[in-house]
């Protein structure tokens, strides 16, 4: 089961998420809960180091 | 900004300070400091340029990687609809400017029902429903943000005025080149055949 990249949580299949290639390197796929995406809350890539939003 | 990272930039400093892409607001968000340089004294706060080249290039690099025919580029915003309309032609995205129905993203049974693999926004504030019906089918979003941007529901930022006419077609033209590039259609050395006049909007 995947995990959100900034606190970890499981997501579980059907929940509001987003899931992309990490914008610098494209290896990692990113995946943002609800929660975390709403407040804005920043993710950094395991593979490239990049920060975002 | 020490000139060893201003030789990085996608295009000349004084084009980029004359076209005030750096100037931001009156207002700032705690989301945005990282991006913000410094506040001037009559109290604009004003953006960091070397952020702002490096987040145009992440852009790029990862909208080439998408089905661009796929991505829409959106603005409710006057001034940003030619230079959307721009890009979309130049590039191949969908463009989505003026009034956004609501279901465009969410609703098949609507006849302009568009099913997007990442959405750019001008202004993350002002195109707030393109946003919500983002999030709501699981797309990255990209927005536009200036000083006053909070960053909820966005997965990347370009730190960029978002409110001048010049600013947002160099903004759009900027992403248009470097996508050209990231795609190979056109090399580093090779002078781009659109010109910023032509992505800028007529008062």
């Amino acid at each position: 089961m995947p995990s959100c990249i900034s606190c970890s949580k499981r997501i579980a299949p059907g929940e509001k998420t987003v899931k992309f290639p990490c914008p610098s390197c494209g290896t990692v796929t990113i995946w943002r809960c609800e929660r975390c995406r709403l407040f804005g809350r920043t993710y950094t890539c395991p593979g490239c180091g990049f920060k975002g939003p | 900004m020490d000139t060893q990272q201003s030789d990085t930039l996608l295009l000349p400093q004084e084009v980029l300070l004359s076209a005030g892409v750096h100037i931001g607001t009156r207002v700032k968000t705690k989301d945005m400091i990282p991006f913000i340089y410094k506040v001037r004294p009559d109290g604009l706060f004003v953006l960091d340029m070397d952020k702002m080249n490096e987040r145009v290039k992440v852009a790029a690099k990862f909208i080439s990687r998408m089905d661009i025919s796929r991505v829409a580029v959106a603005s409710s915003k006057r001034y940003g609809r030619l230079p959307v309309h721009k890009f979309c032609e130049v590039t191949g995205a969908h463009p989505l400017v003026a009034r956004f129905t609501s279901g465009t993203f969410t609703n098949p049974t609507y006849s302009h029902y568009f099913e997007p693999v990442a959405v750019i926004v001008t202004d993350a504030l002002a195109d707030q429903q393109i946003v919500v019906e983002a999030t709501a089918v699981g797309v990255p979003v990209i927005a536009l943000c200036s000083t006053d941007n909070n960053l909820s529901n966005v997965d990347l930022i370009i730190p960029i005025n978002n409110k001048g006419r010049r600013s947002l077609a160099i903004a759009y033209w900027l992403l248009a080149r470097q996508l050209k590039r990231e795609l190979k259609e056109l090399t580093p050395e090779q002078e781009f055949s659109v010109s910023i006049d032509d992505f800028e909007s007529t008062m």
